[in-house]
């Protein structure tokens, strides 16, 4: 299995108190655990089940993710301009294991 | 048993009824049935309303990848506000598909993404608003492959 690779785009400078669109993508396989392999063995279950974005230090948008939810799990979502700071992306797959995007945002 | 005009009466009667429930508009069948899946789930009534929207193609050619958006028409003040969505569809091996969740002031509840879909259903949408209220949202996608294999 390829190791998944994160990528977010953001816009690099926003108004003040402007909406801007987030949009986060991860390559990953999203393995159900509904699946046999050709040995009629199943699959087991490795997807990732948690998305956040923190904004500062602050929680702005969680998505908990379940099975059902397509390989390459992309994201697109909205956010308000408050200040300067730092987004902070985070994907956590199954076992624990999270990969993790940075993007400085200027708010003028 | 003879055939009696009383037999011949009911039967016609009961053709009737049946023909009525199919002729019923397709989308409010799906919410009644949405309805009765979301109380049994959450014990709780939601309430269809059109503040909660959730769109998804009527028709999709692959079960693996039918694009979602969802949207709920609030003014996210922190008296006022979505605390989550959520989405599942209810002929999925799985039923839950993803919850979302917002911050009152920080993020505006809109969301698009991906998902998979085993069969032609009706997919529904849960909104959790900050007074405690539930509000529904159906949509009816044909997909024409099992995107849960």
């Amino acid at each position: 299995m390829t190791t998944p690779i994160p990528r977010v785009m953001v816009p690099g400078s926003v108004t003040r108190n402007e909406v801007f669109t987030v949009k986060a993508i991860i390559q990953h396989q999203m393995e159900t655990g509904l699946r046999t392999d050709s040995a009629g063995k199943t699959i087991p279950r490795k997807i990732i089940n948690q998305f956040v974005c923190r904004y500062g230090e602050l929680e702005v948008f969680r998505a908990d993710l379940h099975e059902a939810v397509s390989a390459n799990p992309f994201l697109e979502f909205q956010l308000l301009a408050t200040e300067n700071g730092r987004l902070e992306f985070s994907w956590r797959e199954d076992g624990g294991a999270t990969y993790s995007l940075f993007h400085d945002i200027v708010v003028t | 048993m003879s055939l009696t005009r009383r037999h011949m009466l009911a039967s016609t009667m009961a053709t009737v009824a049946c023909a009525v429930a199919l002729l019923a508009p397709k989308h409010t069948r799906g919410a009644d049935e949405a309805e009765d899946f979301l109380f049994r789930l959450t014990g709780r009534k939601a309430t269809p309303s059109n503040r909660l929207r959730l769109m998804m193609p009527a028709e999709f050619s692959t079960g693996y990848t039918v694009p979602m958006s969802i949207s709920v028409d609030s003014p996210m003040t922190e008296a006022d506000h979505v605390k989550s969505v959520r989405i599942f569809a209810p002929k999925n091996p799985l039923v839950e598909v993803a919850q979302f969740h917002f911050v009152p002031g920080r993020s505006l509840p809109r969301v698009s993404t991906r998902v998979r879909l085993a069969a032609p259903q009706h997919v529904v949408a849960l909104a959790e608003m900050s007074d405690g209220n539930l509000l529904m949202a159906t949509a009816w996608v044909a997909v024409a492959t099992n995107g849960c294999l």
